[in-house]
């Protein structure tokens, strides 16, 4: 039976489409899933966080999402291991919720305000964890770059805890860092374009289940989409490398009963 | 046409004692115009007919000078699913599986509240016009941002610099949380707007034919319900539409700025939703519904033009309209709140609309007393009548609201004296090549569109400034796409009205053509001075001549007929410091690609590649960056030959089709060495390759062959490519010339004459205007 991923639609989300549209070329069920009316939100077998401005993100980037009732179901599937990945504002919600980087399932990050503001331009990720060490890396090789968007304006993640950073490494929990086009990580702009601690663009929890990242590969998914294509409507149309994100995911459902 | 409330008693007043009382109340129609409200209603009108006449016949909303000379604009062809009658146009786009799609345009201008208040005047601009796109029942796919700021080295730079960046702000604060992508959009920069910026949007989007809604009552709606949805109405924007038709007086600012309306995006994205989920219910049940967006005029404007073009009436109780806070019955129904729209629905239809919106979306949660209410009738009897409290306020022909009035204004040739200067021709050109690519009209705008969503929505191709026009695929899986560009220039428009609308609409059109598009349809927003100038007025009319003529002189490719104009709008009243601003008809090209993997970006792309010239460099430097760094405007525009430069856009469409050319790019501002930098550089100024140049063999001194603006195209062409390339300009009487080739060295060579590293010229041209 075909896995069904909620696409969780709060007042505010904007990336709805491309959304569905990655996770269903990726052999999987999108369904989208409206904050007032989650009916059998348990019953999915994976969760979805799109971007966008939740709540139109008052208070903090995805503060009041975070405290959302819809949430307490996603935390309780997050816990029973199925997959949760938040992109964008979705990536806020989960660090506000504590599910990232969910050391000690508290608030322990935050995503700052960009030094220099909203931006969105392609960067390089650098894939930094060992294949396989989340749900969303099982088919990306260590090493790899790959080109995906940007679109915030509160992406820099930060905290005051160095301990976090420490347990960060140890756990190899930072799936995506920064890179420029040779894959070299450094802090300067546009690299790292909001001045995120380490390059820091996407991050896991500690089972690997949970992946919170600010870029959008939602809309790298197809090779016209990326920057500079050049080629026939056929190549167009095949996936793009960062499109192994849902393919990951895809592969992880598959091998569950 | 009995009315409870008390009549002005206008014809008892002298027309000073009118005008006094008029001024008193907000109201700006001149004493013959408010003598011809009594005639044409056949008593004296209650404050609130009186508002409404004045809103009516402002200038914004009536057209009054404009409507006249705006007939000679073509606005019809076989492509034009509907012209410029409604809320936005529609021009033909696919036929995929049987159905038939239309490409919806809208563009509109937010000049005045921009200039007021720039952050919410550019975001209320970007707002109205998303409206109009989607109350045709469209599924709003991108915005281009045409936009003219004073000097931002002038007089008056820290207030230029201000005015500029809260724009873009603005413009990013309305449309990135809305999630609609930035597709192209341009920014000239000039000291005649220092004191009046220009800020027009345009938005795009996608409709099956069948499912259309038109801004109208449709057949047999006697009885049906008028349903007010979105915010709650508040005295924002009140006299917004009648504030745009006045010139700005900087002692009237603050009074002004209560005329700007206040922007809400969040609530616009959930509306947005809503309204989609919407449509699918009605197509899924076969309802036809009226639906129109509220602007200019409020609730009166739009419920007043949805049934009167239906061939109805209405009546209105303001009392179920939702409001934030206690008004008078002429705020009510002439408020411009944003984010508003209004259904006309049969009864058995409403409780669908509202349970969408009140409860399904929620809008009562998501901003204080947001919400969709039954508010009126559409009526057989075509009166327009308002109650309040059981008063009747209103009570008029609904003909009578609508049928706006119309003046022949004077026209006088303005005396300009247009030298062209002698300047000695430069003793070298690096360093005039770097301060050229540095000028503010020519360096790179990423700090710009890099503060706007591109990529939202996953179907945008080739966002702002990687190409001369933007391209989106807006059918995932399916091959046609849509192209994107916007275009005029101060500086021509300033030498002359009639050639500089003209270039601006051949610009605009080869910019999509250097994509690989074939132009479809145009827009424009025309942007003048006070009409009542008769100089000006001279000026508004030669722009409208000269984009008609244009547009019927480049006839659509594979046809003859003209490219038509399908939405537009015009905005009088720009001045800066007692001086009409220079006529700025900003045009928009839409152009349609049949399958989107054939468009190429203005980037190189090998090293290798031969490069060459269409369009033979002249003696065109009027209006030229080169003539604006030496602080002179000059008299010889670039000319238009409609034969010449139809056969070379028409070209260049067809070898891009035929995957022959590379990269492609217009020579405009800057001129032919301003281009190859652009093109080695690329949008986001990260290219690594150089090129090596010749200059193309010329009787003309060398400045003029660097930076004149005639128009034309560099290509980058293949090497395997090039004695097709050669084969297929010569049958089309194409002259193609020589120009030199790409090289792996980042060096711009000019040999025999200079060499530039590419650092400096990628420094030179990264300059940042606005910091």
């Amino acid at each position: 039976m075909t896995k069904r991923i909620a696409i969780i639609q709060f007042p505010g989300t904007n990336r709805e489409d491309e959304s569905i549209r990655a996770i269903a070329a990726a052999g999987l069920e999108p369904v989208l899933v409206r904050w007032n009316n989650t009916g059998d939100l348990a019953s999915f077998d994976g969760y979805f966080l799109p971007g966008g401005w939740s709540y139109e993100d008052r208070i903090r980037s995805g503060v009041i999402a975070a405290k959302d009732p819809l949430m307490k179901i996603i935390k309780a599937a997050a816990n029973k291991g199925k997959p949760v990945i938040g992109i964008c504002n979705g990536a806020q919600i989960l660090v506000e919720a504590g599910m990232i980087p969910g050391i000690e399932n508290r608030v322990e990050m935050a995503l700052a305000p960009n030094r220099t503001g909203f931006w969105c331009f392609w960067t390089h990720l650098h894939c930094s964890a060992p294949q396989g060490r989340s749900v969303f890396n099982k088919l990306i090789h260590p090493g790899e770059i790959m080109s995906v968007p940007i679109a915030h304006g509160e992406g820099r993640f930060v905290t005051k805890n160095p301990a976090v950073i420490t347990s960060l490494r140890k756990n190899n929990q930072i799936i995506f860092q920064y890179c420029d086009a040779r894959g070299i990580i450094t802090d300067a702009f546009p690299t790292n374009p909001n001045g995120a601690i380490l390059n820091i663009a996407g991050l896991c929890n500690p089972a690997g289940n949970v992946l919170a990242m600010m870029p959008h590969p939602e809309v790298a998914s197809f090779k016209k989409q990326l920057p500079g294509f050049h080629g026939t409507f056929e190549q167009g149309e095949q996936l793009a490398p960062a499109h192994l994100i849902f393919q990951s995911l895809a592969d992880f459902l598959r091998s569950k009963p | 046409m009995r009315v409870d409330d008390p009549l002005i008693p206008i014809t008892d007043f002298s027309d000073e004692q009118l005008l006094q009382w008029m001024k008193q109340h907000g109201i700006v129609l001149k004493a013959n115009e408010a003598r011809r409200v009594v005639e044409l209603i056949g008593r004296n009108p209650t404050i609130t007919e009186l508002h409404i006449f004045n809103i009516q016949w402002s200038e914004h909303s009536s057209y009054k000078s404009s409507r006249k000379i705006l007939k000679q604009l073509p606005t019809s062809g076989s492509n034009v699913i509907l012209g410029p009658k409604e809320d936005a146009g529609i021009v033909e786009f696919a036929t995929l599986h049987g159905e038939r799609y239309g490409i919806v345009v809208s563009h509109e201008s937010h000049n005045h509240p921009s200039q007021v208040v720039p952050f919410e005047g550019a975001a209320t601009g970007v707002g109205g016009n998303i409206r109009d796109v989607l109350c045709m029942g469209a599924k709003v796919l991108a915005i281009a941002d045409p936009l003219r700021f004073g000097n931002p080295q002038g007089e008056q730079q820290h207030k230029v610099k201000y005015i500029a960046n809260e724009v873009i702000k603005g413009i990013a604060g309305y449309g990135n949380p809305l999630g609609i992508p930035n597709l192209a959009g341009d920014a000239h920069f000039s000291d005649g707007y220092d004191g009046n910026c220009l800020v027009n949007v345009v938005t795009l989007g996608l409709v099956k034919e069948k499912d259309i809604i038109h801004s109208s009552a449709p057949p047999h709606a006697d009885g049906y319900d008028i349903i007010l949805i979105g915010k709650a109405t508040d005295n924002s924007g009140f006299g917004g539409a009648a504030f745009a038709s006045l010139v700005l007086d900087e002692k009237d600012k603050d009074a002004n700025k209560g005329a700007v309306q206040v922007p809400d995006p969040f609530l616009k994205n959930v509306l947005l939703r809503a309204t989609y989920a919407v449509f699918e219910e009605a197509r899924k049940h076969n309802i036809v519904l009226g639906f129109k967006d509220l602007g200019a005029g409020g609730i009166m404007c739009s419920t007043s033009e949805l049934c009167q073009s239906g061939g109805f009436g209405c009546t209105l109780d303001l009392d179920k309209v939702h409001v934030s806070m206690e008004l008078p019955s002429f705020m009510i129904a002439c408020s411009e709140t944003q984010e508003r729209f209004c259904w006309i629905s049969p009864p058995s239809f409403t409780r669908t609309i509202l349970k969408m919106y009140n409860e399904t979306f929620a809008l009562p949660d998501i901003a204080e007393q947001a919400r969709a209410s039954v508010i009126g009738k559409v009526t057989r009897e075509k009166k327009y009548l308002i109650t309040s409290h059981g008063n009747i306020v209103c009570n008029v022909p609904i003909d009578a609201v609508t049928s706006g009035i119309s003046y022949d204004r004077e026209r006088k040739k303005p005396s300009k004296h247009l030298v062209e200067p002698s300047l000695a021709e430069p003793q070298e050109y690096r360093s005039l090549l770097l301060h050229v690519l540095s000028h503010p009209n020519v360096c790179c705008k990423k700090s710009i569109y890099h503060r706007y969503d591109t990529h939202v929505l996953g179907l945008t191709i080739i966002p702002s400034g990687m190409a001369d026009a933007g391209v989106m695929a807006p059918l995932h899986g399916e091959k046609p796409a849509v192209a994107l560009s916007v275009d005029s220039n101060p500086f021509y428009n300033r030498i002359s009205a009639y050639h500089g609308a003209m270039l601006a609409v051949a610009e605009a059109m080869r910019n999509v053509a250097a994509v690989g598009a074939v132009p479809a349809c145009l827009t424009d927003c025309l942007c003048y001075g006070n009409p009542e100038v008769p100089e000006v007025f001279d000026d508004f009319c030669e722009g409208v001549r000269g984009i008609a003529d244009a547009a019927k002189n480049l006839p659509r490719k594979g046809t003859t007929e003209p490219v038509p104009v399908i939405s537009g709008n015009v905005s009088f009243y720009n001045d800066t410091k007692g001086k009409p601003i220079d006529p700025s008809p900003i045009i928009a090209c839409v152009g349609i690609l049949d399958d989107y993997s054939k468009a190429i970006t203005l980037q190189l792309k090998h090293a290798g590649s031969k490069l060459f010239l269409i369009g033979k460099r002249k003696d065109e430097m009027g209006g030229s960056v080169y003539y604006q760094l030496h602080s002179k405007l000059g008299k010889q525009l670039p000319l238009l030959d409609f034969a010449v430069e139809k056969k070379q856009m028409d070209l260049v469409i067809d070898l891009i089709n035929q995957r022959l050319v590379l990269s492609c790019h217009d020579i405009s501002d800057g001129g032919l060495l301003s281009a190859v930098v652009e093109m080695m550089l690329g949008g986001d100024a990260d290219g690594t390759l150089g090129v090596e140049l010749l200059p193309p063999l010329s009787a003309l001194p060398l400045s003029r062959v660097f930076f004149s603006e005639t128009p034309g195209f560099v290509l980058e062409i293949p090497e395997q490519h090039a004695a097709q390339v050669y084969t297929m300009s010569a049958a089309a009487g194409v002259e193609l010339i020589p120009l030199g080739k790409v090289i792996a060295s980042p060096h711009l060579k000019v040999s025999g004459i200079f060499d530039v590293p590419l650092e400096e010229l990628r420094s030179a041209w990264t300059t940042e205007v606005l910091s």
